[in-house]
């Protein structure tokens, strides 16, 4: 049973708020990879979702979508970087209405295909979400959180 | 963070506070230009540009801690998209409290617990605050009666206080026993009628402020949202809330979505005041301002979220202390501590009468 606590930062849909930004991201036809504590909350599992972790597609036409959904979303639009920057960025975090996402462009760049393979959709309200195995999610977690 | 083990004040925190004892910027006399006390201490320390100025501001904000350690003078920013001026142009000295916690550094008087009352997580850290009279209370009935149980002393302290007035969620049994957890820090939403509305406008007097004309109708029913959480940006708040009462392309081919994350709002307007940060919400035509309630405390900025945690069970921080220190004399500091805030507490009423 998830805590008492992680059900206050629930929305109604049972979701934590913050993975809507995720979800509206899909909307807006951003081609991404969740990872992190988002993508395990949806895959079963017990964690505490403070934030979103993407893990976006290279490729032109995805960044200018992203920079464009990316300013939609930001609460401060000015600090979303130009698609110029983000070819070359390696991370890229926005405050959104429904809490922080980062967006992991180095990532992508360098284990794209890797991800996408294992990942597969899972529907957030209507909009369909490709969220990273498990596996996936929780070995980059443990890269990138050495506490755990 | 490393803290100063007598007054549990971070140690770049100390070294600032040292700066300005060194050039007498004590409580009633001179402030000193930050700029000078901020040259001296990055070269000493040898920190990033910039990043002691941020440790000074916050030391003197009264919305961010119990207990500023800093008086500032000049402007010190504020909580919207109000940054500090240039430390060209600022001032600071030692407030009441921060004297008294340079003294217990340095063994003139005996610890006090401004680290506990304070925390850190203004600064990104994991220790909330409480109550300073809560805190200091619960040191005197250990110092009075040794044995007493821990429960007991959990219940003194209380729950984290963050001083804006936001409402704490969480586990709070968990990070008294010392445990991470993580808290929900809430703005105040209240549902409640266009008259009350009116007459908080008419009762702050801002010259220019006029509450909004759908007010004329008195039974209308609106949203007030206050108290918010110390951390959340309020004009980065409005700025979320109106986005989401905004239509989006996407929103046709994602109803179910756009139903979930949009806000039924007819207008937003901010009647933020003299410090006093809150704004009005009409809900848009036929909805129940009691669901738009519910959706807006979803926002990112009316509801923040924390991680927190104590280094020990909070019971057994307080009662280590007071062992520790047992043969120095804890009640004339924790008086001195407390006579300090009170003397801060008279000069902000006496500033606004």
């Amino acid at each position: 049973m998830r805590s008492a606590l992680s059900e206050a930062a629930l929305n109604g849909s049972g979701l934590p708020v913050v993975v809507l930004a995720a979800a509206v991201l899909a909307a807006e036809q951003v081609s991404f990879v969740l990872v992190g504590s988002g993508a395990l909350w949806l895959r079963g599992e017990q964690v505490t979702v403070g934030d979103v972790d993407v893990v976006i597609e290279p490729g032109e036409a995805n960044l200018r979508r992203l920079r464009d959904a990316l300013s939609a979303l930001a609460i401060r639009s000015g600090e979303v970087p130009a698609v110029h920057r983000l070819r070359d960025l390696s991370v890229t975090s926005v405050v959104t209405s429904y809490g922080r996402v980062d967006c992991l462009l180095e990532r992508g760049r360098l284990d794209w295909d890797q991800l996408r393979r294992g990942a597969g959709y899972v529907a957030v309200a209507d909009a369909a979400v490709l969220v990273a195995s498990a596996s996936d999610a929780w070995a980059l977690r443990r890269q990138f959180k050495k506490s755990e | 963070m490393t803290m100063g083990q007598r007054s549990g004040v971070g140690l770049v925190e100390l070294a600032i506070l040292d700066a300005l004892d060194a050039r007498r910027a004590w409580p009633g006399r001179r402030a000193v230009p930050c700029l000078k006390v901020l040259a001296a201490l990055e070269d000493e320390l040898g920190l990033a540009r910039g990043y002691a100025y941020q440790v000074l501001i916050d030391l003197a904000l009264p919305w961010k801690i119990h207990i500023p350690l800093i008086e500032g003078q000049g402007n010190f920013g504020g909580r919207g998209n109000d940054p500090p001026a240039s430390p060209y142009y600022t001032e600071a000295r030692l407030s009441p409290a921060g004297q008294i916690a340079l003294a217990a550094e340095r063994g003139q008087i005996a610890p006090v617990p401004i680290g506990l009352i304070n925390g850190n997580t203004h600064r990104q850290g994991t220790r909330p605050p409480f109550r300073p009279a809560a805190v200091i209370d619960a040191y005197r009935q250990v110092l009075a009666r040794p044995r007493i149980r821990a429960r007991q002393i959990t219940d003194l302290v209380g729950p984290p206080d963050f001083i804006t007035g936001c409402t704490v969620t969480g586990d709070l049994a968990a990070l008294a026993a010392g445990q991470r957890t993580e808290l929900g820090l809430h703005s105040r939403v209240t549902v409640t009628d266009a008259a009350h509305l009116r007459a908080r406008v008419a009762k702050a007097a801002v010259p220019g402020h006029t509450p909004p004309s759908y007010t004329r109708d008195a039974s209308r029913r609106v949203i007030i949202v206050d108290k918010l959480p110390p951390y959340a940006n309020p004009d980065e708040t409005i700025v979320s809330i109106a986005d989401r009462a905004h239509e989006h392309a996407w929103h046709t081919r994602h109803p179910e979505l756009a139903a979930l994350t949009g806000l039924p709002i007819a207008d937003i307007r901010d009647l933020t005041a003299r410090g006093d940060y809150w704004f009005a919400c009409l809900p848009a035509n036929g909805t129940s301002p009691e669901v738009l309630r519910d959706q807006l405390m979803k926002v990112y900025g009316v509801s923040i979220y924390v991680s927190v945690g104590l280094p020990r069970p909070l019971p057994t921080m307080i009662r280590t202390w007071t062992r520790t220190y047992q043969h120095e004399d804890l009640p004339a500091s924790i008086t001195a501590l407390e006579n300090a805030l009170a003397s801060r507490r008279q000069k902000s009423l006496t500033t606004y009468e």
